[in-house]
């Protein structure tokens, strides 16, 4: 079992196979470089979460991928066409869940808007809306409005409108930074099961090491200043996975060590 | 209703009540002559009959039609500059300066404008209530789409959302607390431009009719015409407050 650590990764070649991919990208906003050099390539239905001591650009890249931002050299594609702008078949869930719903429009009205968006006729949407809350673990909210709701609530409101986009891709910015513990655990367990049964590609970034390690296919570590990938490990835990046996299992412990050394030294 | 809500309310009729029964004291101990002050109960009186036999009833409507005609027409238009402006920031950039010289412009000094480009006619009043009640709408709406969450922004452009359904699913009911605060200012506003141009123009109206009757030495019909605009600006207040809390009715859960 030799995992290699932490050689820097070179700037392969994009397989043919990507979904998304990033070809030397380089985004320099205020004269400063945010993420310099960046080669990525995500597959079809692959988990892949990203980690980094805070301001390695790791959100940064994330929204690359959405093209809120444009690279100021380097190409970010997605299934081969180049990212301009962005597209409804990549749906992002912002952290700030609070500042990301609309606070006047009922849980309902929010899954709303994004079927409004993909032009699904009225008399379909009540059906989807139902369907899609019931996916979240919401059924019974469908009238309520935001700040009505827990930050759980809320932010499986916000992944239930990001499901109405029906997204090839799903872009998670910290989605559980601002939970407790145990709403945590439970929101990790209903994505790993909701993104299983569409296949759909994620990108999540998260601080949280073991999240990462929990959640993912694969784990990239940012190094910061400017942010660059500075090691990369395959996660080869058995699936489905579970928040006892998983997190007890000597290779996630071994990870979580390796990935934890990782930050310390790129914090030195 | 809780329980102190209830004494308060209470509180608050006694000390209009109060007020009242003062005024009617000093009418009947004559300390103003009552050429110039009629009491409660003359001025009730002069309402009554205003309304039963008098032309009351139609004066009122006119000034509400001012009002409501003026206001209506500077919503429309302040709301929809506002979006403009507030959307755009060449538009921002453009329209902006001109807009700073417009607004400290006193409504007053619009007047003589207005009667020169209009004459004395309904179409000046329209002028010049609407002028004077554009501002705090505009100034509102600007307020309110500038102050929209740039998050939400981001939302509609990863949603690919029209700039239309932008508009009008994000950025105006994001807004639409600034705007109907500016409204409510703005009917004020209209009231008062409505009595204005009704007495510097003879429109029909209340204005006109207090006018008329303070010149007659008919104390008793001018403070019932004064009763009337002061009702009338305390309901259109009242209905605006129903309003908003219908419209505004998500934020009861925001504390």
């Amino acid at each position: 079992m030799a995992l290699s650590a932490v050689a820097p990764k070179q700037a392969a070649a994009r397989p043919q196979s990507a979904q998304i991919a990033f070809s030397n990208v380089t985004l320099i906003l205020g004269g400063k470089p945010i993420v310099e050099d960046l080669s990525l390539a995500v597959k079809p239905g692959e988990f892949l979460c990203v980690v980094g001591a805070s301001g390695c650009g790791k959100t940064t890249a994330l929204r690359l991928a959405a093209a809120l931002y444009q690279p100021t050299s380097g190409l970010v594609q997605f299934d081969g066409q180049a990212m301009t702008a962005p597209r409804r078949d990549i749906a992002i869930v912002f952290q700030d869940y609070g500042k990301a719903l609309l606070p006047w429009r009922t849980a309902a009205g929010n899954v709303s808007l994004a079927l409004e968006a993909t032009g699904i006729p009225a008399a379909q949407r009540a059906g989807r809306i139902d369907a899609l809350l019931k996916k979240v673990g919401l059924p019974n909210h469908a009238g309520k409005y935001p700040a009505e709701m827990s930050g759980g609530m809320q932010q499986r409101l916000q992944i239930a409108r990001c499901l109405a986009q029906d997204p090839k891709a799903l872009l998670m910015d910290e989605p559980f930074g601002a939970l407790d513990a145990m709403t945590r655990q439970g929101l990790q367990d209903e994505v790993l099961s909701l993104v299983a049964a569409s296949s759909t590609t994620v990108i999540f970034v998260t601080h949280d090491l073991e999240e990462a390690i929990y959640l993912g296919d694969r784990v990239i570590g940012l190094l910061p200043n400017p942010g660059r990938i500075g090691i990369e490990l395959p996660i080869d835990l058995p699936r489905p996975r579970d928040q006892l046996t998983t997190r007890e299992n000597p290779e996630f412990l071994r990870l979580r060590r390796e990935l934890f050394d990782f930050i310390k030294a790129s914090e030195a | 209703m809780t329980r102190s809500a209830v004494y308060w309310r209470i509180a608050s009729f006694l000390v209009a009540a109060g007020f009242v029964g003062l005024w009617q004291l000093i009418a009947n101990l004559k300390l103003i002559s009552q050429v110039y002050l009629p009491g409660p109960d003359r001025a009730w009186a002069a309402l009554v009959r205003g309304f039963t036999s008098g032309d009351l009833a139609s004066k009122l409507l006119g000034t509400l039609e001012h009002m409501v005609y003026g206001w209506f027409l500077a919503s429309v238009a302040g709301i929809a500059l506002g979006a403009v402006i507030g959307s755009s920031r060449a538009a921002r950039s453009y329209i902006a300066p001109s807009l700073e010289f417009l607004r400290p412009l006193p409504v007053s000094a619009i007047i003589p404008v207005a009667i020169a480009m209009f004459g004395l006619t309904q179409a000046m009043a329209l002028f010049v209530i609407s002028f004077g009640a554009i501002w705090p709408m505009l100034l509102a709406t600007v307020h309110g789409f500038a102050a929209v969450e740039p998050r939400l922004y981001e939302v509609a452009r990863s949603l690919q959302m029209s700039r239309l359904a932008v508009i009008f699913k994000i950025a105006l009911p994001s807004a639409a607390p600034d705007i109907l605060a500016g409204m409510r200012l703005s009917l004020t506003v209209a009231l008062i431009l409505s009595v204005v141009c009704e007495i510097l123009a003879g429109l029909d109206g209340l204005g006109h009719s207090v006018l008329l009757s303070a010149r007659a030495f008919r104390s008793a019909d001018l403070f019932a015409g004064v009763i009337l605009l002061g009702v009338i600006g305390y309901l259109t207040s009242l209905m605006m407050s129903y309003a908003e809390s219908r419209l505004l009715g998500y934020r009861r859960g925001i504390r």
